[in-house]
């Protein structure tokens, strides 16, 4: 398969905006959890959120140019990463066919539905009405291609938290077959009234900050933002000269057809997509560097992720912890805001310290890395795993 | 775009009736209004009562016609479950919604929460058939159905993959109408019976799941997908430079098309682009439309699809779709072409084995 490589990239969530924030934040081990201020929900205060400490007007301040956006949150949250992923790189070069994949859960349900029954009443109209269209996951997607330019093939992807990992492997398919020059890969979400009480009618939301891996774990965090990633083959390489930061070397979908939201116990669905992702860059689970973990703290996924890497990796567990404890979990946009902590980790040959963890789960015994540590890294695996069964891993590995 | 992949069986459920005989044969049936609601399968034959209770509107529409789809090929083990959808199912979605309002944030059912994540239906139809793959759904309104092909068709082309199944589900609701109609995509005024064959701005509102089965290799498969370009927001000239490009590659002439499957739908605003691909066809071809039997809705072209594997199965065309006879003898290749309110362009070349 021809070699897909990242030369760009771009991240908003809890911990600020831009990769310097991130960095700083998860090298000091600070979490970006805390009340919501913007979300409008009777439990803003009952739960940590990872909201992105900015109003949307404040997002929007911070743009250089949104002259094809229109007032959304969601849409402010995905230009902000966009534009950081162009730093320094020509954002539309002559000959060569770019396109968007972007991921969703909800699309623009932030921005409509503190007025959705307003829209549903037909004696109701006003002479502009395009906002309505927020509804439609396309319709952020869309706004951001045409900003950004990324026109020539645009897409959203949709399956729940590992939506930005399938994204993510759909832009590699697209680069791999010839189908566009480069890709710009990865998703967003912003924090709903919808969601927040979808999770906690699920009962999986933690009252404290989520404790990734522990015994005593209770639930997740929601959190909010966006990242992406831009992917190129050897072609566009050749005409932008654009140096790779990595590559992305291998990725993989497994569904494991065990239950419409939760893991199967011993973790068939991640021990497949980590195997497959593996196979699929022709490497050994002996040479993966760090693993970073879907972790979202919820009572099944932590104990079926931890056997699945023990089966994995058996008597040789690398290094692995779940970042989820400093973003809140981002759903769609989780899988590229954990592909950019890790495309950091491979930059700064550097890992990042777990947090809130105590006491092992006791049928893996598994421990979390609990420090920052400056070492060799050379491959990162990150999972993603979402509702239906579908789970996704990522492999991405240095490149000199 | 992708490089020849098969299509061994479809099935369709629309406002006709497609789905127990599998073809439109029979007779039209004649719609009226403005909205295009799809004839519900008899569900009693696949769920009990408490399996259905569970499941919403589409959600148990999509997955009777992924068992069927999946019956007909006689293989329940496609190595990839792809789906598009525009909406998802608004039903859930919207009584979630509303949900949270009523119980002021309460304590609230999960049911509809879950069934309204877009990819619920594709995790459905893997735990019915307890099928282990690959699975993805693309939620890009006139794109949906097409992204979730090409992924598939990358996939076998590449062959890390031999079968997928690959669907389209699509509801409408009298709430999400008024949405649409504020955004001013139905036609306003519906005087007569036949107001859908009438040119005015606006379309009439359908509803629809389709499914095919995809085979890396042509077994028993009536209807190659010979080619699949997608054209987004097409400058002038852009969509028939595609068609063109599109022929020239596989050395065919607009001549030798037989077939042509319009997804026109009398929105007088975006007629145009219609009208420029029929100005290159010749007095051969035979051109069809289906969206007078269907309404227009974001992977309507899934029902374009359908009909063209049926009739290359039957090797006949189905007479309620024809809107122009050609005097082509032979049903061997099909163009089909969609957009969506201008923005989303499909072109489908088709080929009968």
């Amino acid at each position: 398969m021809p070699s897909v490589f990242v030369t760009g990239m771009g991240i908003v969530s809890a911990l600020g905006i831009g990769t310097a924030s991130q960095r700083e934040k998860l090298a000091a081990g600070v979490s970006g959890l805390g009340p919501a201020a913007f979300l409008n929900s009777i439990h803003k205060t009952e739960f940590p959120f990872g909201e992105v400490p900015f109003s949307t007007e404040e997002l929007f301040s911070r743009l250089s140019d949104y002259s094809k956006l229109q007032q959304s949150r969601l849409q402010a949250l995905g230009a902000l990463a966009l534009e950081e992923c162009f730093t320094g790189l020509e954002r539309k070069p002559a000959g060569i066919r770019q396109g968007l994949i972007n991921a969703t859960t909800v699309g623009g349900m932030t921005d409509i539905e503190d007025r959705y029954f307003e829209l549903i009443k037909p004696e109701l109209s006003e002479p502009d009405m395009s906002w309505a269209a927020g509804l439609d996951c396309a319709t952020g997607t869309e706004h951001l291609a045409r900003q950004f330019e990324l026109t020539d093939f645009v897409t959203t992807i949709s399956t729940a938290c590992s939506s930005s990992a399938n994204a993510i492997q759909f832009g590699a398919r697209l680069l791999q077959q010839g189908a566009v020059d480069r890709v710009v890969c990865g998703g967003v979400d912003s924090l709903t009234r919808f969601t927040v009480n979808g999770f906690n009618s699920l009962k999986n939301l933690d009252r404290n900050a989520c404790k990734p891996f522990d015994a005593n774990r209770n639930g997740l965090n929601l959190g909010e933002g966006a990242a992406y990633l831009l992917l190129e083959s050897e072609r566009s390489l050749e005409k932008t000269g654009n140096k790779p930061l990595a590559l992305l070397s291998g990725y993989a979908n497994f569904n494991e057809a065990f239950h419409p939201t939760a893991p199967s116990p011993e973790g068939l669905g991640a021990y497949e997509a980590m195997k497959r992702t593996l196979e699929k860059a022709g490497i050994s689970p002996a040479s993966v560097s760090y693993i970073n973990a879907h972790g979202t703290a919820t009572l099944n996924n932590d104990e079926s992720e931890s056997l699945a890497i023990l089966r994995l990796f058996g008597e040789r567990v690398p290094p692995f912890a779940s970042t989820k404890v400093y973003t809140g979990h981002t759903l769609a946009a989780s899988g590229a805001i954990e592909a950019v902590f890790s495309l950091l980790s491979l930059q700064h040959q550097e890992i990042y310290p777990a947090l809130n963890f105590e006491t092992p789960i006791e049928v893996t015994g598994l421990i979390p890395c609990q420090t920052y540590r400056q070492m060799q890294v050379e491959h990162i695996l990150s999972n993603s795993f979402g509702f239906g069964g579908n789970n996704a891993s990522l492999l991405f590995s240095r490149y000199d | 775009m992708i490089k020849p992949i098969f299509i061994r069986t479809a099935r369709a459920v629309s406002a006709q009736d497609s789905f127990n005989s599998n073809d439109l044969l029979q007779p039209g049936r004649t719609l009226t209004g403005n909205r295009f609601t799809y004839m519900e399968p008899n569900y009693q034959d696949y769920f009990t009562i408490m399996q259905l209770r569970r499941m919403s509107r589409i959600t148990r529409l999509g997955l009777v016609t992924a068992i069927e789809c999946l019956r007909d090929a006689g293989d329940y083990r496609p190595e990839a479950i792809i789906m598009g959808t525009g909406k998802g199912s608004l039903t859930d979605t919207e009584k979630f919604i509303h949900a949270v309002r009523e119980f002021a944030e309460g304590t609230l059912n999960p049911t509809p929460f879950i069934q309204s994540t877009y990819n619920s239906l594709n995790g459905l139809i893997g735990l019915h058939h307890h099928i282990n793959s690959y699975n993805s759904t693309y939620v890009h309104t006139g794109f949906s159905l097409e992204h979730a092909l090409l992924d598939a068709a990358f996939q076998l082309n590449e062959q890390s993959i031999q079968t997928a199944l690959v669907g389209s589900f699509e509801e409408m609701t009298p709430e999400h109408y008024i949405i649409k109609d504020k955004l001013d995509f139905w036609k306003k005024e519906i005087e007569s019976p036949d107001a859908i064959m009438k040119s005015s701005p606006g379309a009439i509102s359908g509803e629809g799941s389709f499914f095919f089965f995809l085979d890396f290799q042509q077994g028993a498969a009536p209807l190659q997908l010979v080619d699949l370009t997608l054209v987004f927001e097409p400058g002038e000239g852009a969509v028939l430079n595609a068609m063109d490009a599109m022929l020239e590659q596989q050395g065919l002439g607009w001549d030798q098309l037989d077939v042509y499957l319009s997804g026109r739908n009398q929105d007088s605003r975006y007629e145009h682009y219609y009208a420029e691909v029929e100005n290159q066809l010749s007095e051969i071809t035979h051109q069809l439309h289906f969206k007078h039997l269907s309404g227009e809705f974001d992977t309507a072209a899934g029902f374009g699809l359908w009909a063209a594997v049926r009739m290359a199965e039957k090797n006949q065309l189905f007479p309620s779709l024809i809107r122009k006879q050609g005097s082509a003898p032979t049903l061997n290749y099909m163009l089909l072409y969609n957009q969506y309110y201008g923005k989303q362009h499909s072109i489908y070349l088709l080929k009968k084995t």
